[in-house]
């Protein structure tokens, strides 16, 4: 007998095989969940993420895990992201339809940037090697300004008082020639004697007649004559004891005051090139500023890059053999992925930031609207007021959002800045203003934001002469502006720090330099000083020499003078009118 | 492993019908090429368990197959993204994405709909193959081996005492 071609009990069989199947799928439901939210966030991510536990209700349906930690990809050995718990209500209607729609999210104890105890993550889609030295590329070895040793600058500077000292010694020397020369042709003591004498006997005596007076005359003009050109070699002599005085003078003024200039073109030398020290605000503030950017830009760091992965296939790595889904959803169908409602609990430090979202989804232009966020923490344990509001669209063009924020009063305390082998510096104490915002038009961040820190608070230590003198400039810190400014594609952000703590720090260090150098910049001085007055003083004797000369010279000239104003007509002629009338 | 052979064997010296040992080898091929947990899996094993199809080559055709699949599946993927960017197609696939059985389905899936395409084109040529295989291997390749000493020696074997038991 020809036997069916139905085989009943296979019916039976397959039945089994099918219920086999929906029982462990039931049973092992939440590792298969777990597994599959791992795997599937994981490839979202570009790195590993681990989930510790994952449960679901059937009524309502609701997925609920335990410890998401999601490894950052660009340092493997951090969370980009972690959480405590999120619970999704999600809709059964639709995801029978192949939907994914949330009607509430709730996420709680959600950090930033946490050290993973269990050790680096693996990466899946590592960012490239360009992107992570950018952000390495700051450290406090790479400084490269560096403090002048005094001995250094001494020899740079190159002093110059024993030049002008040796000018002013030529100078001078000429002078002296000159004042020698100008003296040996005065007329002496001797001679001015010669004269008075010679004039007394012209002018006085017996007169013998006109022809007697007559030769008189011509005598007492010989005399002046003569007279006239020693009156006229001393007051040559008097306008080279005055040149030879004021160059003298000039000299011994400019030989004096050289230390002083020398020590004075040292200090200016102290005075640090800013072009050295423009990196300092970057290599203090930059992680930190990076920790706080990935807090204020968790909405596009982290939430905005993922929703981008899932709605483009080519950023997601391939694995070979997997395939790819493609969507085929109608134009006026709803989102795919949909999450209605969110509230997410930002934990910085012990303070819960409650951040609210509506409509989270890759897929904006199904729904027509952004999505939207806010937060609002006033009288916080860490501030006065923050304020954050924001909103994301994902279109064919790439990402566009904006996002605008306030913070107010926040108390930081024991805030560490660098713990780098060169420099440990921590904020003891600061209040910190901010605020700023974000634009991003077709994948590109640009947004600005000022960071205000006042009362400040900084205890730093360095290991090398520079780093050393930072920690010093540091620690008188009062008060600080960083200018933040935040651009590059939303998938590397970058962030671009300015401050006045370049100019504060080149100031300060100066300062600090000069300190240092201060005992050996007086011993500096006080050699100069020394070596000058030593040089110095025959030149003072030469000074006071021209001095001394000039009222001689002075005097001789008002005697030559009394001297020619000698006359002898009144005299000879009134002794010969007694003589001829008898008088 | 020598069991399943047994089977095998015995299935190619019993009185199964070719079609039934055909239709096996082409439903373990459908199983192998394409991705496991896919709903038309089920029909696929459905179909090899409720039909008097020969299981054992059901079970070895999949198993070969899949093997044959891991290194298939970058053209699949290829296949399948062609095939689901067709223009003319892209308003049946986005009417068939909006039913719940399309999504069940995976069709939007690249190798799935790759290797499934791949798998139905060739299933006649697999199926007429196969046919064509037994039929011979009945009529000329069953006799002449018998004659051979190898086969002799394997005949006194535990391999032969396993397979006459299952022939019973």
């Amino acid at each position: 007998m020809k036997r069916s071609i139905i085989r009943w009990p296979g019916l039976a069989a397959f039945a089994a095989i099918v219920g086999l199947l929906v029982i462990v799928s039931w049973l092992f439901l939440d590792a298969i969940l777990k597994v599959t939210l791992e795997y599937g966030l994981g490839r979202l991510n570009g790195a590993e993420v681990n989930i510790q536990k994952v449960e679901h209700k059937w009524s309502p349906l609701t997925l609920t895990a335990y410890d998401v930690q999601a490894t950052d990809p660009a340092k493997p050995s951090h969370n980009q992201v972690q959480l405590e718990k999120f619970s999704a209500d999600v809709s059964a209607a639709e995801l029978l339809l192949g939907r994914i729609h949330i009607e509430q999210l709730d996420v709680v104890g959600v950090r930033v940037d946490q050290a993973r105890k269990q050790g680096e993550g693996e990466v899946y889609v590592a960012p490239s090697k360009e992107d992570i030295k950018e952000w390495a590329s700051g450290s406090w070895e790479q400084l490269k300004v560096s403090l002048p040793s005094t001995d250094e600058i001494v020899q740079q500077v190159g002093l110059q008082t024993e030049q002008i000292l040796t000018e002013a010694e030529t100078q001078i020397e000429q002078q002296r020639e000159q004042f020698e020369q100008a003296k040996a042709a005065l007329p002496t003591k001797e001679t001015l004697q010669q004269y008075q004498q010679q004039v007394k006997a012209i002018t006085e005596g017996k007169v013998e007649g006109l022809g007697d007076i007559a030769a008189r005359k011509e005598k007492l003009d010989n005399v002046k004559a003569a007279i006239r050109q020693d009156k006229e070699a001393i007051q040559k002599f008097r306008q080279q004891l005055s040149e030879s005085a004021d160059v003298v003078k000039t000299q011994i003024a400019r030989v004096k005051e050289a230390p002083e200039n020398d020590i004075n073109r040292i200090r200016n030398f102290f005075q640090l090139n800013e072009s050295g020290l423009q990196n300092v605000t970057g290599l203090l503030l930059g992680d930190k500023a990076r920790q706080w950017s990935e807090y204020l830009l968790l909405a596009y760091e982290q939430l905005a890059p993922m929703l981008a992965r899932s709605a483009n296939t080519e950023t997601v790595e391939k694995v070979r053999g997997e395939g790819e889904s493609l969507s085929f959803v109608e134009d006026d169908a709803p989102p795919e992925f949909w999450i209605k409602q969110a509230r997410t609990e930002v934990m910085i430090g012990d303070t819960a930031v409650n951040i609210d979202w509506q409509n989270i989804t890759h897929q904006h232009d199904l729904l027509g609207q952004p999505t939207t966020y806010q937060a609002r923490v006033d009288n916080g344990d860490l501030w006065q007021a923050f304020n954050l509001d924001g909103e994301l669209s994902l279109l064919s063009s790439g990402i566009d959002a904006k996002q605008q924020w306030q913070l107010k009063g926040a108390n930081v305390k024991n805030l560490g800045l660098s713990d780098s082998s060169e420099l440990t510096a921590a904020i003891t104490s600061a209040l910190i203003d901010s605020d700023g915002r974000v634009l991003v038009r077709g994948n590109q961040l640009d947004g600005e934001a000022i960071i205000r820190m006042l009362d400040l608070a900084v205890t730093a230590q360095g290991s090398s002469k520079i780093t050393n003198a930072i920690a010093q400039a540091l620690a008188q810190l009062k008060r600080l502006d960083i200018n933040t400014k935040v651009g590059g594609d939303i998938l590397n952000p970058k962030l671009n720090l300015n401050s006045d703590l370049d100019q504060q720090l080149g100031k300060l260090l100066s300062q600090t330099a000069m300190a240092e150098a201060q005992t050996k910049l007086d011993d500096i001085k006080s050699e100069l000083s020394a070596k000058v007055e030593n040089q110095l003083g025959p030149k003072n004797q030469l000074l006071e020499d021209i001095t001394q000369l000039n009222g001689q010279a002075e005097s001789f000239d008002q005697q030559l003078e009394e001297l020619l104003k000698a006359k002898i007509e009144d005299s000879l002629k009134d002794k010969l009118k007694d003589r001829l009338f008898g008088s | 492993m020598l069991t399943l052979l047994a089977k095998l064997l015995k299935a190619l010296n019993s009185e199964t019908s070719p079609w039934a040992l055909a239709m096996a080898m082409v439903l373990g091929m459908i199983l192998g090429l394409t991705p496991l947990w896919r709903v038309h899996n089920l029909i696929i094993l459905l179909a090899a368990l409720i039909f008097r199809v020969n299981l054992t080559l059901f079970l070895i055709s999949f198993g070969v197959f899949s093997g044959l699949a891991y290194l298939l599946d970058p053209l699949f993927h290829e296949w399948g993204l062609a095939i689901l960017q067709a223009d003319s197609w892209q308003g049946i696939y986005e009417a068939i994405y909006a039913t719940a059985a399309g999504r069940v389905s995976q069709f939007y899936h690249t190798i799935t709909m790759g290797s499934l395409v791949f798998s139905l084109l060739i299933s006649p040529v697999i199926a007429a193959l196969t046919y064509f295989v037994v039929v011979n291997y009945r009529k000329r390749i069953q006799q002449t081996l018998l004659k051979l000493k190898i086969v002799q020696v394997i005949r006194g074997s535990r391999f032969w005492q396993l397979y006459m038991d299952l022939r019973g």
